[in-house]
C-alpha cells in the first residue's frame, strides 16, 4: 500500500486563487496501480486529484496492490484500470480471494467505482479467452466477455457514446467482446465499437459502479462524468444536499467537442452546470 | 494500391516459373528503381519506400538475396527509443574504423525501406558490388524486426530499450518482447547480440541466446534518480516491473530513469548482466554535450558526445559496443562518435533566419520525460516552446499516453507556449492538469503588439502546424531559440514547414554513408 504523494495529501500544483476552504475530504482507492495502468489510467486519477484540489476538497489517493485488503469503510471512491494480459491473472486471483468481500460491500453501500477496460472485464462474470479456461470475475455486472480469437480484429479507435442527455468520448482498444445480461449499459454507441460492436451498448452500470471500455484517458475530456463520480462520492459520505461548485472547463469541452466533430457526431446537449465554450 | 496492382499485372503476364531467379530479381529491381526515379522527378517525395515495396511484390526474396551479397554483412538496430540516433552513431563509428556503411533512410525502417536501400545499390542484373569492408546498418521498426532479422541474417543485432509505445499498433510491451525472443531463437550462433544491460526486458533476451552477447551499461552512481523519486514512484508508470520467469517484482539498487537501472529478481536471483562496455564518469557539460568514459575488456577511452540527455549516452555506448563487435577499437569508434551531430529532429539545431529552432522528437512517455529532464537539468532556455501532438498511424492513434508522461516537469518554465497538432486540444487539457497552463481564466489572446512579460505565460492552442510555427517564430525574439517537442509526424510536418521556408534541406538529399552532413 502506498500513498501517491509523500504525505498522503495531494498538494502538488498550487493554484492559490483556486483554493477554497472546504470541510470535505475524500479517500480514493486505486486498485492495482502497478499492474493495471496501461492506457493512461493515471490520467483519471490526476483528474480526480486536480478537480478536488481546485475546489479545496482534500483527496487522499491510496494504492491497493496485490495482497492489500480492501476495507470498504475507508474508501469514498474506487478506481480500477486495465493492464497487460500477463498481469491480469494474478490480479483476478487477488480480486477474488482478497478484495471480493470488501469491494462487494462498498458497491452495495453505494460507493462509486470506475472500472476501465481490463478492470471492467474483471467486474463482470467471466472472461473467456480464445484458448484456455475462463477467468472468473466478480460478477458485479451481470455481463460476460468472450474473446473471439486472434483472427477477429480488436476493437480499436476513437469512440463517442450517448450518456443520458450528454455524450462521452474516448478511445477503446479491446479484443474481448462483452455481452450484457440484466446489467444496464453505461450508454449507447454513437461512433465506435463499444461492448461488442453488435448491440450499440457500451459499458455497464450497477448501483454506483461504472464499467467502461473508454480510456484516452476517459475523465479529462469528460469533466461532467468526473464530477458525477465526485458528487456521488461526496453525497455518499456527506449526504444528499452536497453540491459541487462549477469549474471553468472550457479546455476540456474544447477537446470533447473536437472529438465529436471529428467523429461526425453532433452535440447532444450541454450538461447543466458546466461552462461550455 | 497502385504499386501492388502494378506488381500483380506484371506477374500475371509472365509465368512465375520462367521468371524465377535472376530474371525475376532483375525485374523487381528495375520496376522498383524506375518508380523511385519517377517519384523524385515528380518531386512528390524521396522515393525511400515505394521502390522497395514494388520490388518486394515482384520478388519476395529480394531482401534476403541482396543482403546476402553484401560482403561485410549487416547490423540491425531496433528498440523503442534511440533507433535512428544509434544507427547514425554506429555508422559514424564504423566509418571512422575504416568501413564503408550503407544505411536505410530515416523513417524507412519497415521491410520496404530496407528493400529500397538495397535495390538502389544493386545492378540491374541483381548483383550487388560490395567490398569486404562494406557493412549495412539498418534501423528496423520494432514490428518489422522478425521479418528483417529472418531475411537479412545480420551479423550484429543491437537492441536499445523497450518502453510502452503506440499500444494500438505494436501491442503490449510483453507481446513485443515475446516476438523478439522467438525471432532471436531462430538465428544462427554466428549472430552477435548487443543489448542494454540496464533495461531488464532487453537484457533478458540475452539469456539462453546461443551466440555471442555483448552488454553495455551505466556504472555511475551519481546519476541515480534522487532516492525520494526512486522510492515514491508518484504513480509513475514503469513498463518492466517483474521478472518474466517467476513474476516477482525486480528490486533496484539504482534507477537511472523509468525502468533503466541496476536490478535483481529477489526470487530467482537473475540480475543485471555484467556489461562488456561500461559507461562511467558521466559529466553532462551543457544541454548539448556530455563527456564520459567507455571501458571495454581491452581498453578505455574518454569521449565527448555532442548530443543532449543521458539517453544519448546510452545510444553512444550501444554504438561503441557494436563497433567492438565488428573488430573496431574503442579509440577508432570514439573518433566517429565524437564527430556525430544530431540527426533529423533528434536535438537537431536549425537556423531560421536570426532565430534558432531546436527540434526534439518525443513519441512516448519515456521519450517526453527524458527530453524534459535533459532540458531542465541544463536549464536550457525553453521560454519559447512549441509542443505538437499528432495521432496519425506513425504516432499511434491512441493519445492516452500523454497522461503517463510527466508534463508536470514543465510547470513554470515556458513564457510563450504554442500547443499544436491534430490533438492539440487533448494536449492543452493535459497541460492544464499538469499545472503548466492556468486552471482558470481565459486563453490569452495573442496580441502581436504585446510582447510576453517576464514570468507570465502566454499560451495558445493552434492545431494547424504551419500557423502555429508562424506564431511561435514570430514571438521568439531575434537571437533567441524556439524549442519544439513534437511527435513523429508532427516532427515531419514541422520540418516540412521549415523546409518550405528554405531553412532545411529535403531529408533524402542527405548523405547516407555517415553523418557528417
Amino acid at each position: 500500500m502506498y500513498a501517491i504523494t509523500g504525505k498522503g495529501v495531494t498538494t502538488t500544483t498550487m493554484h492559490e486563487q483556486e483554493r477554497r476552504e472546504s470541510q470535505y475530504t475524500l479517500t480514493l482507492g486505486h486498485l492495482y496501480p502497478d499492474q493495471l495502468n496501461l492506457y493512461g489510467d493515471r490520467g483519471n486519477i490526476i483528474v480526480f486529484r486536480e478537480r478536488c484540489h481546485w475546489r479545496g476538497i482534500q483527496l487522499r489517493v491510496v494504492g491497493l496492490g496485490i495482497g492489500d485488503p480492501l476495507i470498504p469503510d475507508e474508501y469514498d471512491l474506487l478506481f480500477i484500470g486495465g493492464g497487460q494480459d500477463r498481469d491480469q491473472a494474478p490480479v483476478a486471483d487477488d480480486l477474488r480471494e482478497i478484495k471480493a468481500v470488501g469491494l462487494w460491500a462498498a458497491i452495495e453501500d453505494g460507493v462509486p467505482v470506475l472500472a476501465v477496460c481490463g478492470g471492467y472485464q474483471l467486474l463482470a462474470h467471466y472472461y473467456r479467452p480464445a484458448v484456455g479456461p475462463d477467468m472468473p470475475g466478480l460478477g458485479v455486472f451481470d455481463a460476460w466477455t468472450v474473446h473471439p480469437g486472434p483472427k477477429t480484429p480488436r476493437c480499436i479507435g476513437n469512440i463517442a457514446i450517448r450518456w443520458g442527455e450528454t455524450t462521452l468520448v474516448g478511445f477503446e482498444n479491446h479484443g474481448g467482446r462483452t455481452y450484457l445480461g440484466t446489467a444496464r449499459p453505461l450508454g449507447y454507441v454513437l461512433k465506435g465499437h463499444g461492448n461488442n460492436s453488435e448491440d450499440h451498448t457500451e459499458g455497464a452500470v450497477y448501483r454506483n459502479a461504472f464499467g467502461t471500455y473508454m480510456h484516452g484517458s476517459l475523465l479529462p475530456k469528460n469533466p461532467h462524468f468526473a464530477d458525477h463520480l465526485l458528487l456521488l462520492a461526496l453525497r455518499h459520505k456527506y449526504g444528499e444536499d452536497v453540491t459541487l461548485p462549477p469549474l471553468d472547463d472550457a479546455l476540456e469541452w474544447q477537446a470533447h467537442y473536437a472529438m465529436l466533430q471529428r467523429l461526425g457526431v453532433g452535440k447532444v446537449a450541454q450538461p447543466v452546470g458546466s461552462k461550455v465554450q | 494500391m497502385y504499386e501492388s496492382l502494378a506488381g500483380s499485372i506484371l506477374l500475371g503476364y509472365m509465368s512465375n516459373r520462367v521468371l524465377k531467379g535472376r530474371l525475376l530479381r532483375a525485374l523487381a529491381i528495375g520496376a522498383g528503381r524506375v518508380s523511385g526515379q519517377i517519384i523524385r522527378r515528380l518531386g512528390v517525395g524521396g522515393g525511400t519506400t515505394l521502390p522497395g515495396l514494388i520490388a518486394e511484390k515482384i520478388d519476395r526474396t529480394i531482401v534476403a538475396d541482396l543482403a546476402a551479397q553484401v560482403h561485410g554483412g549487416a547490423v540491425i538496430v531496433t528498440g523503442t527509443n534511440g533507433k535512428t540516433t544509434t544507427s547514425g552513431l554506429i555508422a559514424s563509428a564504423l566509418y571512422a574504423g575504416g568501413l564503408e556503411v550503407w544505411r536505410n533512410r530515416e523513417g524507412s525502417n519497415l521491410m520496404r525501406g530496407l528493400a529500397t536501400t538495397l535495390l538502389n545499390r544493386a545492378r540491374w542484373t541483381g548483383d550487388i558490388v560490395s567490398s569486404a569492408r562494406t557493412v549495412c546498418v539498418f534501423e528496423v521498426d520494432e514490428a518489422a524486426f522478425a521479418p528483417a532479422a529472418r531475411e537479412i541474417q545480420p551479423r550484429v543485432i543491437a537492441i536499445t530499450n523497450l518502453f510502452r509505445d503506440q499500444l494500438d499498433r505494436y501491442g503490449e510491451v510483453d507481446t513485443v518482447a515475446e516476438i523478439w525472443r522467438t525471432t532471436l531463437a531462430t538465428l544462427p550462433t554466428t549472430t552477435t547480440l548487443v543489448l542494454n544491460a540496464d533495461d531488464p526486458t532487453v537484457a533478458w533476451l540475452g539469456r539462453g541466446f546461443a551466440g555471442r552477447v555483448l552488454y553495455y551499461g551505466l556504472d555511475d552512481h551519481g546519476l541515480a534518480l534522487p532516492s525520494e523519486e526512486h522510492q515514491d514512484r508518484q504513480g509513475q508508470v514503469i513498463d518492466a516491473r517483474a521478472c518474466p520467469d517467476c513474476g516477482t517484482d525486480y528490486v533496484y539498487s539504482i534507477r537511472f530513469y523509468s525502468h533503466i537501472g541496476h536490478y535483481i529478481c529477489p526470487r530467482c536471483l537473475w540480475q543485471r548482466p555484467e556489461p562488456s562496455v561500461h559507461i562511467t564518469n558521466v559529466q553532462q557539460e551543457d544541454f548539448d554535450h556530455s563527456t564520459f568514459c567507455l571501458t571495454g575488456p581491452a581498453e578505455s577511452t574518454r569521449l565527448t558526445l555532442a548530443l543532449p540527455g543521458l539517453y544519448n549516452v546510452y545510444n553512444a555506448a550501444a554504438a561503441a559496443t557494436v563497433a567492438t563487435a565488428l573488430g573496431i577499437s574503442l579509440a577508432a569508434a570514439r573518433t566517429g562518435i565524437e564527430s556525430f551531430t544530431p540527426v533529423f529532429g533528434r536535438g537537431e539545431c536549425i537556423a531560421a533566419g536570426d532565430r534558432t529552432v531546436r527540434i526534439l522528437l518525443a513519441k512516448n512517455p519515456t521519450g517526453f520525460n527524458e527530453v524534459f529532464r535533459a532540458l531542465k537539468r541544463h536549464r536550457a532556455d525553453i521560454s519559447h516552446l512549441m509542443l505538437v501532438l499528432n495521432d496519425n498511424t506513425a504516432d499511434g492513434h491512441d493519445v492516452s499516453w500523454i497522461w503517463d508522461a510527466e508534463f508536470e516537469q514543465l510547470a513554470g518554465l515556458p513564457e510563450f507556449l504554442v500547443i499544436s497538432g491534430i490533438r492539440a486540444a487533448d494536449l492543452a487539457v493535459r497541460l492544464k492538469y499538469a499545472g503548466v497552463i492556468p486552471s482558470s481564466g481565459q486563453s490569452h489572446e495573442l496580441m502581436a503588439a504585446l510582447p510576453p512579460r517576464q514570468n507570465t505565460l502566454t499560451w495558445t492552442v493552434e492545431p494547424d502546424i504551419s500557423h502555429a510555427l508562424d506564431i511561435a517564430l514570430e514571438h521568439t525574439p531575434p537571437g533567441g531559440a524556439l524549442y519544439i517537442v513534437p511527435t513523429y509526424t508532427g516532427m515531419l510536418a514541422v520540418r516540412g514547414e521549415l523546409e518550405r521556408r528554405g531553412y532545411v534541406r529535403h531529408y533524402w538529399e542527405g548523405s547516407d554513408h555517415h553523418n557528417h552532413a
